[in-house]
C-alpha cells in the first residue's frame, strides 16, 4: 500500500509535468492523428522522453525500479502506431537497460512489448475506422492495465532468479497496475482537454472570420473609398473586440474606429513608421508594446499600446493600403485576432478586386447604352429628314407631327444614365420611332401591337424593345418587296412557380440567321442580351428564332418582380 | 422632254422627286417603281432616257439592277441616295451622277443640264457595277422570284421571252441571254441557247458536226456547230 502511494505520488509529478508541456506547442501534434510522418516522428521524439521520465520516477525496491514508464510506452503507442510504439517501447527499454540491476532485461523486453501493444490497438481502432476511441481516457487506461500484467508476467518469466523476480512482482505488480493505469488514463484526459479548448477557440475563430466574411460582401461594390472602408472597419471592430480598427490606402487614413478616434482623424496622411514599412515591403508589421515599443505617432497620451498593421495586396502583389489593428495598453492582442487579422487583410484585398471588377463591368454597361444610343444611323436620319422633306408638301401638319416624334425620338435616347424604365416609356420611345418608320414605308409596313395593361407599369432596362423593333424594320420588313408586318406582343406566362414577362417582335421577313459565332449577332442585339442576363441572371435574355422566308422572332424574357441585387 | 423612270422604295420619296421633276418642264416621268424588280422590266420595256434611281432597295439594289442592264442600251443613271458614303465616293470617283436625298432643285436643275449636254454619250457603269449577279429575278404568275445562277441548267431565248430552265421550273428571266452570259457563269452553246456547265451529263455528238447536251435533270439543248468547239474546249476534249 505505501508502494502504491509513493508511486502515485511520483505520478503527480510526472502528470504536472505532461500537463505544463501541454500548455506549449509541443503537444499540438497529439491532438489529431494525421498519419504523416512528420506526426509519427513527434510522438516518437515526445512519448520516448516520457518514457525516460517514468523510469528517472522511479522507486528503488529490492535492486528493481517500481515506475511508470509504461505510461509513455503505451501512449506513444496508442498515438504513433505500432511502429511509434515499438519505437519509443524499445528506446524506453534500453535506457531502461543501462540502468542495470536483475530485471534490467526484462524491462527492456516488457516495456517494448507495452509499445507494440498500445499500437497494436492503435492499428485495432484504425483498421475499424473509429481512430478518435483512442483519446478515450477509459481506453488507456485499460490498455495499460493489460500492458501492466503482461509486464509483470514477462518479469516472472524472463528474471533470474525466479525466486526473487516472483517476490518482486508481489511487492511492485499491484503499485504498478493501478498507477500506471491510472496515469494513462489522466494523461489521455489532458490531452483531450488540450484538444477540446483547441476545437472550441478554432470553431470560434471560423464563426468570427464566416460572420466577418458575410458581412462584408459586396461592401466594396461602389469601389475603395472611405465610405466602404468605414463600414468594413465597423464590422471588423466590433466582430473582433479588437480596441480600434484603422484602413488606409497607400497615403492616408480612410477609416478609423475604436480607441483614439479623436486624434485619429480620416483623411490624416499616413505617419506611423509600421504602416510605411508595411505598404513598403508587404509584410505584416507588428508592434506589441512590450518586445516592440508602440507609440502612436499622433498623439503622444493616446490610449493605444500595441498594432498590428497587415497590408492589402492586390493580385499583382501591389499594397494597396493597410488594415491596422490596435489594443489599448491595459490589454493583451489575443493571437486569435492576430491571426484572424491576416485572414481578414486577404479578405478585404478581395472584396477590393471583386468590387472594382463589379464597378468597371458597371461602366462597361453604361458605356454601352451610351453606344446603343450613338448607334443611332445616320440612314435612319437622312431618310427621315427625306421622308419629312417629301410630307411637308403635301401634308403640312403630318410633316409636323413627324418632326415632333423626331425629337421625341432623339430627346429619349439622349436620357443618360436612366438603367430602368417602365414598359410605359419604352413604348413611347417606340413610337415614336414607329410613326416615322411607317410614313418612311408608307404602304409597305404595317404594325400591330399587343400589350397586356399589367405590364405598362413594370420596369425594365432602357432601350430593350426599340432596337429589337429597329432590327425587326432593318433587316426583316424593309427588305421585303411585299408588304412587311410587324408584331409587337407582351404579356406574362407562368412558367413553373416563376412569372415571366415576355416581350416579343415579330416580323414577316424571316430573315434572321443564327450567327456562326457569338460577335454576328449584331451589336444592338447583343447588348439587349447581354443588359438583361447581367440584371437578372444567365436564365433571361434574348432570343431568336426564324423561319426562313416566314418569319423572324425576337423574344425577351424577364423574371417579374426579382430584381437580382446588383 | 426627257422620258424619266423614278425606281425607289420609298412612297413620299418617289411623289416628292416626281413633283420636283414635273416643275423643271424639261423631264416627263413616265413611270414610277418601287423596286428594282419592276424597274428591271420598266426599263426593258419603255427605254427611257434618264433612270432616278435609289440605292437602297428590298432584294435587288439599285447597283445590282444596273448590273442586270444591258450595256448597249443602257439609260443614262442618276443615283438617289439619302446616306451612303461608299456609294457616294464610288461616284465621284467615277464622275457619275448622283443627288443626295432630300433633293435640291436647284441641284437637280444642274443634273439635268448636264445630261442633257451628254446625251449622245454611252455611259459606262462597270467600275460599280458587278461582274457576276447573285440573284436573277424572274417573274412568274402574279409573283416575283430570285433564282441563284447555280440553279439554273438552261437559259433559252424565245418568242415570248427569256426562259430559264430549273430542276423541276421554268421561268421567265427580266434579263436579257446576252446579260446573262456576261455575268453568270452560264455558258452559250447556241445562239438562243446557255447552258449550266456544272449541270451537263452528256452531249451527244451529231453527224452534221452540231451535239445535243443532256442536263442532269434531263433538259435538252441543242449545240452548234459554231460553239461546239468551244465547249469541247473548255472541256479540254479535242
Amino acid at each position: 500500500m505505501e508502494v502504491t502511494l509513493l508511486l502515485l505520488q511520483q505520478l503527480s509529478v510526472y502528470l504536472v509535468i505532461t500537463y505544463l508541456l501541454s500548455k506549449t506547442p509541443l503537444f499540438m501534434p497529439m491532438l489529431f492523428i494525421s498519419g504523416r510522418n512528420s506526426h509519427r516522428i513527434a510522438c516518437y521524439l515526445l512519448f520516448s522522453t516520457f518514457c525516460i521520465l517514468g523510469t528517472y520516477f522511479s522507486l528503488s525496491i529490492e535492486n528493481a525500479l517500481a515506475n511508470t514508464r509504461a505510461i509513455g510506452a503505451v501512449m506513444g503507442g496508442l498515438m504513433g502506431g505500432p511502429v511509434v510504439g515499438l519505437a519509443v517501447g524499445l528506446t524506453g527499454g534500453l535506457h531502461r537497460y543501462s540502468m542495470g540491476g536483475f530485471t534490467d532485461v526484462a524491462c527492456m523486453i516488457s516495456t517494448t512489448c507495452e509499445g507494440l501493444i498500445g499500437g497494436l490497438l492503435h492499428l485495432y481502432y484504425l483498421r475499424k475506422g473509429c481512430i478518435e476511441k483512442i483519446f478515450r481516457p477509459l481506453t488507456a487506461m485499460a490498455i495499460t492495465l493489460f500492458a501492466e500484467i503482461v509486464q509483470m508476467l514477462i518479469i516472472l518469466i524472463v528474471a533470474e532468479p525466479f525466486d526473487k523476480a516472483l517476490l518482486l512482482v508481489q511487492s511492485i505488480a499491484l503499485p504498478m497496475i493501478i498507477a500506471n493505469s491510472v496515469g494513462a488514463a489522466l494523461f489521455m484526459s489532458i490531452i483531450q482537454d488540450r484538444k477540446a479548448i483547441f476545437e472550441k477557440n478554432y470553431n470560434a475563430f471560423s464563426n468570427k472570420a464566416l460572420r466577418i466574411a458575410q458581412l462584408s460582401v459586396g461592401v466594396f461594390r461602389n469601389g475603395f473609398d472611405a465610405k466602404s472602408c468605414q463600414k468594413i472597419a465597423n464590422i471588423i471592430h466590433q466582430e473582433t473586440g479588437v480596441g480600434a480598427v484603422s484602413i488606409t490606402d497607400r497615403e492616408k487614413i480612410l477609416a478609423f474606429i475604436g480607441v483614439g478616434d479623436d486624434h485619429h482623424l480620416c483623411g490624416t496622411v499616413i505617419s506611423s513608421d509600421y504602416t510605411l514599412q508595411a505598404i513598403k515591403s508587404g509584410e505584416m508589421t507588428y508592434a506589441d508594446g512590450y518586445s516592440t515599443a508602440y507609440q502612436c505617432s499622433i498623439h503622444e497620451d493616446c490610449k493605444l499600446g500595441s498594432v498590428l498593421v497587415i497590408p492589402l495586396l492586390e493580385a499583382d502583389g501591389r499594397v494597396l493600403g493597410t488594415v491596422k489593428l490596435y489594443e489599448p495598453k491595459q490589454k493583451m492582442f489575443s493571437t486569435l485576432n492576430r491571426s484572424l487579422g491576416e485572414g481578414l487583410a486577404k479578405l478585404i484585398s478581395n472584396q477590393i478586386l471583386l468590387g472594382r471588377y463589379i464597378q468597371q463591368k458597371n461602366l462597361l454597361n453604361q458605356s454601352e447604352i451610351r453606344l446603343l444610343q450613338a448607334q443611332v444611323n445616320p440612314h435612319f436620319l437622312f431618310n427621315t429628314l427625306n421622308t419629312i422633306s417629301a410630307v411637308t408638301r403635301k401634308d403640312p401638319q403630318k410633316a409636323r407631327e413627324l418632326i415632333q416624334h423626331l425629337s421625341h425620338f432623339f430627346r429619349s435616347n439622349l436620357k443618360q444614365n436612366i438603367d430602368q424604365v417602365t414598359v410605359k416609356e419604352e413604348l413611347e420611345h417606340v413610337h415614336a420611332y414607329l410613326e416615322i418608320e411607317l410614313a418612311r414605308f408608307a404602304d409597305r409596313l404595317s404594325v400591330r401591337e399587343n400589350i397586356a395593361d399589367e405590364l405598362l407599369s413594370l420596369k425594365i432596362p432602357t432601350f430593350t424593345l426599340q432596337p429589337l423593333i429597329e432590327n425587326a424594320i432593318k433587316h426583316g420588313t424593309s427588305t421585303l418587296i411585299g408588304k412587311g408586318e410587324l408584331d409587337i406582343n407582351g404579356y406574362l406566362l407562368e412558367q413553373g412557380k416563376e412569372t415571366l414577362v415576355v416581350l416579343e417582335v415579330i416580323d414577316n421577313a424571316g430573315n434572321y440567321k443564327t450567327p456562326t459565332n457569338m460577335n454576328s449577332k449584331g451589336l444592338g442585339l447583343q447588348i439587349v442580351d447581354k443588359r438583361i442576363k447581367n440584371e437578372y441572371g444567365q436564365r433571361y435574355g434574348l432570343t431568336m428564332t426564324c423561319e426562313t422566308g416566314v418569319y423572324s422572332k425576337a423574344t425577351i424574357l424577364i423574371p417579374l418582380q426579382k430584381r437580382k441585387e446588383a | 422632254m426627257l422620258k424619266a423612270i423614278i425606281i425607289d422604295d420609298e412612297l413620299y420619296a418617289r411623289e416628292e422627286l416626281n413633283e420636283l421633276l414635273v416643275e423643271t418642264n424639261q423631264v416627263q416621268v413616265i413611270e414610277q417603281c418601287s423596286n428594282a424588280i419592276e424597274g428591271l422590266k420598266a426599263i426593258n420595256c419603255l427605254k427611257p432616257d434618264v433612270v432616278f434611281l435609289d440605292i437602297h432597295m428590298p432584294q435587288i439594289s439599285g447597283l445590282e439592277l444596273l448590273s442586270m442592264l444591258d450595256q448597249e442600251t443602257m439609260p443614262k443613271v442618276v443615283f438617289v441616295t439619302a446616306y451612303d458614303e461608299y456609294a457616294v465616293k464610288a461616284f465621284e470617283d467615277n464622275a457619275f451622277d448622283y443627288l443626295l436625298k432630300p433633293v435640291e432643285s436647284c441641284r437637280l436643275l444642274k443634273t439635268l443640264k448636264r445630261i442633257n449636254a451628254e446625251r449622245s454619250e454611252l455611259p459606262n457603269y462597270e467600275p460599280i457595277i458587278n461582274n457576276k449577279l447573285e440573284l436573277i429575278p424572274c417573274s412568274g404568275f402574279n409573283r416575283i422570284l430570285l433564282l441563284t445562277p447555280n440553279e439554273i441548267e438552261i437559259a433559252m431565248s424565245e418568242q415570248t421571252g427569256v426562259h430559264l430552265l430549273t430542276e423541276k421550273d421554268k421561268f421567265t428571266a427580266s434579263l436579257s441571254l446576252k446579260v446573262l452570259e456576261e455575268k453568270t457563269d452560264l455558258i452559250r452553246c447556241h445562239r438562243q441557247y446557255l447552258i449550266n456547265p456544272t449541270c451537263i451529263r452528256e452531249i451527244k455528238l451529231l453527224d452534221n458536226g452540231s451535239a445535243d447536251i443532256v442536263t442532269k435533270s434531263g433538259h435538252h439543248a441543242p449545240v452548234s456547230r459554231r460553239y461546239l468547239k468551244v465547249i469541247k474546249d473548255r472541256f479540254g476534249l479535242l
